[in-house]
This record gives structure tokens, sequence and C-alpha cells, in this order.
């Protein structure tokens, strides 16, 4: 878990939507420091997702958390993340919006032929008109900076560590991990915190036993 | 990172306590029994008696994070001064141990047990079941000992631990999807039982074992002369759901294999069942079952416990069979006299409990069925 090791044992990184928005990606929008700091900033460009060990932080669940930058495009080497249908999920905290959840999927190859795979990202954006924005006039401006960048491929090298203040808005906090299975796993799945379909079965059995015993 | 010990804060975002089994019992609980000190106070000690589930949320926190289940040490203390039970109750009702303790396996070590309970409200017997869950984490004392001699040692209580500090973890059940037909069936087994079932009945776990020989103990619990009358029709009705679920999956082949049920008397097991050590007891609690059920047929129809539990056994069944192509080992029992006599138990009784509603479907199905083969033409309609 890397930086989470001075904590004792059990604590896993599990943050919630909210947390990812508003702690965590405000924070770095904004340039607010966070503390610890310990979402890493990667070039999704440069990263199949198999390569992520190491680069991004490690979380519950063999999920990555990184933050990356947006552009118009997010081909890797050996593929792209493609849009998993065209409805983004709304994050709220107290009843107001303050970010959208995206989930791509990663295909191999050149789009639109690449080939499917189980690779899944939540990638969390700050609603543009959010009030969280310290910088308020990047948005069209980035625009442009974003295809410039994706042309001129060697100068991408440095501009995750030359990033600018008006382009700070354009954050994006992402989570990748492989699926497993039909469904998308959530968080909580995982090891001894649900009844087993064993339990299920004995709650059951004691189900027929309160109905059966006289009195 | 920064933490602040014993401050509502000491957990950086993000992060959720959510130890493995293993961490609980080999860290938190074997620091709690040495007196050693943990690093972050993050299991408080509560007293179980004096503490409501609903309450758990709000003394039990681990920073700022939003959880999904809380850990406490709490001391076992003893409902009977010379007894070896453990009081559970607290002011607003009591927790219940339901199914079999559960070993813990630290690698191959065996660590500690673990224990599932339900809180009820109200008081024994009449407590309504809630969705609290608990998992209560024993440390084996003499596990080195155990795990050279592990036979036999997973059933019931332990002999040695049931005095001494405990880890729990207590949870809210999910309900998936609770309402299938009656508001109250809460004892249907869910889909994602289901398949888990499907995924782990290869495992080490035993599960079907496990089943019948809990299963053995509430049968043995009827012969001993409890009999009761009250008649619960939506018991009955509740009969006839797993055997639609297999209808509707289209294997009613599966139930062209059952045997003739020609009279109420013990049937002669037919050659091609080939008989399966581990269920030569069940068989015979089976047989008690049918010949019950068609001794008081006449009534129109029984719900006497025995058929309650081949109930939720056809239930287990129902879900076995959901998914043959999942699970490419056939089940050593599936095609036991014992699993097919209470099959057919299911059938009388509700023909008899004249199913209503919904049960239309089914029972055209199974017209159509044993005009086919006659041989579950006892049933009665």
């Amino acid at each position: 878990m890397g930086e989470g090791s001075s904590l004792p044992p059990g604590f896993q990184f599990f943050p919630s939507d909210e947390e990812l928005v508003l702690h965590f990606l405000h924070r770095k929008a904004a340039l607010i420091p966070c503390h610890p700091d310990i979402i890493p900033t990667i070039d999704i460009h440069h990263c199949d997702p198999w390569d992520l060990a190491g680069k991004a932080l490690q979380g519950g669940n063999r999920h990555w958390y990184f933050f990356t930058h947006t552009t118009q495009s997010r081909a890797t080497a050996t593929g792209y993340w493609h849009a998993v249908g065209t409805d983004h999920e709304t994050i709220a905290s107290s009843c107001v919006d303050v970010g959208v959840k995206k989930t791509l999927r990663y295909y191999l190859g050149e789009a639109p032929e690449g080939v499917k795979t189980n690779w899944l990202m939540h990638e969390y954006h700050l609603l543009d008109d959010g009030v969280l924005h310290s910088t308020g006039d990047g948005g069209t401006r980035k625009k442009v900076s974003d295809s410039a960048q994706a042309m001129q491929e060697p100068r991408l090298v440095h501009s995750t560590t030359t990033i600018t203040v008006q382009e700070s808005n354009r954050w994006v906090v992402c989570r990748v991990y492989e699926s497993t299975g039909g469904s998308q796993s959530s968080f909580h799945d995982d090891g001894g915190s649900e009844l087993s379909c064993l339990d299920e079965v004995f709650l059951s059995l004691d189900d027929i036993d309160e109905i059966s015993l006289p009195n | 990172m920064s933490i602040s010990v014993n401050g509502q804060s000491c957990v950086p975002p993000g992060f959720r306590f959510h130890p493995t089994e293993e961490e609980l019992l080999n860290y938190y609980l074997r620091k709690k029994v040495t007196s050693e000190k943990i690093d972050l106070d993050v299991i408080r000690d509560v007293d179980l008696n004096k503490l409501e589930p609903w309450d758990i949320q709000e003394k039990c926190r681990i920073g700022s994070t939003p959880q999904n289940d809380w850990y406490f040490f709490s001391h076992k203390d003893k409902k009977y001064p010379t007894g070896t039970r453990t009081n559970r109750a607290t002011a607003a009702g009591f927790w219940k141990a339901t199914g079999r303790d559960k070993v813990i396996y630290s690698s191959v070590k065996r660590i500690g047990m673990r224990k599932t309970l339900v809180f009820y409200k109200g008081r024994a017997p009449h407590g309504q079941k809630s969705d609290w869950i608990m998992h209560e984490y024993r440390l084996d004392d003499h596990s080195d000992l155990l795990s050279q001699s592990n036979t036999s040692s997973a059933m019931g209580d332990a002999t040695n631990q049931e005095d001494g500090w405990v880890v729990c973890r207590v949870f809210k059940k999910k309900n998936h999807h609770k309402s299938m037909g009656s508001p109250n069936n809460s004892c249907s087994v869910t889909s994602d039982a289901k398949t888990q079932l499907l995924h782990h009945s290869g495992s080490g776990d035993d599960a079907l074992d496990q089943i019948l020989q809990y299963m053995g103990r509430s049968c043995k619990r009827e012969s001993q002369g409890t009999s009761i009358n009250d008649v619960n029709s939506n018991n009955a009705n509740r009969h006839l759901r797993p055997i639609e679920t297999v209808f509707a999956c289209g294997l009613q082949e599966m139930f062209m294999k059952l045997p003739g049920l020609q009279s109420p008397t013990v049937p002669s097991l037919p050659d091609t069942f080939p008989l399966d050590h581990s269920c030569d007891n069940q068989t015979s609690y089976g047989s008690s079952a049918v010949l019950h059920a068609g001794a008081s047929s006449g009534n129109g129809y029984c719900a006497d416990p025995a058929v309650g539990d081949w109930a939720a056994f056809d239930r287990l069944l129902a879900s076995q069979l959901n998914g043959p192509f999942e699970e490419p080992k056939p089940l050593p029992c599936c095609d036991d006299p014992c699993f097919t006599f209470h099959s057919s138990a299911g059938y009388h009784h509700g023909g008899g409990g004249g199913g209503g509603g919904g049960d239309g479907d089914l029972w055209s199905m199974t017209r159509t069925t044993s005009s086919q083969s006659d041989r579950i033409s006892h049933v009665s309609m």
C-alpha cells in the first residue's frame, strides 16, 4: 500500500466517490496541498493499465488510483480508453453536484477496431460550473492545448511536471481495475464482511425453526 | 501521514478499516489478549450487553470515512455462573448464533474460530429477526495442538474458549431482493447466494456436508416429540417456489428422474441410485418425512417442522440445479434417494395445501410431466 504503511494492519485505500472528488481532486485542481499526498500523477498516454503497478496508488480490491490530465484522446501505446455508454454519473455532496464520473473501457489496438478488455476506468471530473474552481477561464483554452499536446508527442514527456495554473481545472482522478466476472466489482465484496452463501442458508433454516417451534 | 491517536480524524481520508480475518485474529485480538498496545486505537472495547446494534456505528466509528462494518472487542460474559453459554442479550434484544462456527486459518495453520450471530429484537423465543449480523472471532488457545488433530474440531463451540476476549465485526445484511411473493419471505436464498453456492461448492468448505449435518440436527429435534398442528399456509406456499424455479429454468428432465412414490410406506430404493455414505443417515430422515406427510395427508395439509426443513433443502437443491453447466463436477448426492424423496414430499404437501394464485402454472406443468412418466402421479390434486 506504499504510503499507507504507517497505518496499522487492516487499513486499505477505499475512497468513496465523494472523497475522491471533494478531497483529492478538488485539492489537486485548486493547488491545495493534499496531506498525505498519496495519489500520484501519471500520464495516461504512457501507461497501459497493466503497467500501473508501482506507478499508481494501489487501493483495496486491486484498484489503482492516479491523477491525470484529460485530453481528447486517451490512447496508449497498445490501445485506448473508450467511454462506456453516454450517461455520466453525477457525484453529489450534501445535495450539491460536485463532480461527474465517467466509465471507460480499455481496448487493445486502434479505434474503432480495438479488442475489448476487462480493464475499466472511472474518471472523475470536477463540474465545470462548480464553485470549487480557483481559476475560472481555463476551459476553452484547454481544448486547444490538448490537441496541441496530442499532436506533439515528445512534449508530453514533460507535460505532467509542467502543468500550468490555467490547466488545473482539467485534472481528473482515475480509478482503474480489471473487472472479474460480469458485473462491476463493488468496494465491499471482498472477504468476510458479507454473509457467505452458507450463512444465508443457515439463516433460512433458522427462519423455519422460528415457525416450527411451539410457543 | 498524520495520525492522531484517539482523535476523530485519526485516519486519512479515503482509508477504510477493512481487516482480513487473519489480521483481526493474529494482530488485533492477539495483542488484546496479551495486553499489548495496539498502534492506533481503532478497535474499542464494548460491553455487548449494553450496546444495541444500531448504536454500534456511532460508538465504533473509525475516522470520517463511511463504513459498512464496525469492529469492537468484547469480553464474553457467561449466561449462568456454572454453564458454558454466553450471555448476548441487550436491552432491546439478543444475539443468536446461527450455523456452525468456521475455522480461521493463517495459511495452513488454524488460528481461531468465527461464530455468526443474528440480532433478534425482543426476547427469546419470540424475537424478531433483524438484518444485523455479527461475526465473533475467537483465538484458539491451543491452536498448535488443534491444528495437529483437526478432526471433528470444527464442530460447534470449542471447549476452551467460552470465556475471554473476542473481536467482533458487525454489519447489516444486504437484502438483494426480498420480495418473492409474500412480504415476509425472508428465507429465500438470494440469487447471489445461489451463484456463490455454485462457485463455492467445489471448495474445501464442504457446504453440502455442513448443511446435511445441520438438517440432521433439526430433524432430530423433530423426532424428539415436538409436533406442530399449527398450519401455516404461507409456509405451504413457499414449498412450491423452488420447484417453480427449477421448472422455470427448463430442468424438467431433472424431475423425470424422481422415483415413484406409490404409497406412504418407505419405498424400496431403486438399484440405479448409488448410495453415497455421506447420505446414509439422511436417508432415514427423508423417509420419515415422507411418512409423516403421507399420514397426515387426510387433513389436506401438514405443516410440520421436518417438511419445513425439507422445503429449505428444496430451495438449496433448486439453487444447485440451476446452473449445472457452470458446475462441471456433479453433486455428490444429486441422484440420491434422500434428495428425491423430499422433493416428492414437497409436491405432495403443496398439492394438499391447495396452492392458489400463481401456482396454477406450476401444477399444469407437473401434470404434463406426470402424464409423460406417471411417476409422480401420487400428487393429490
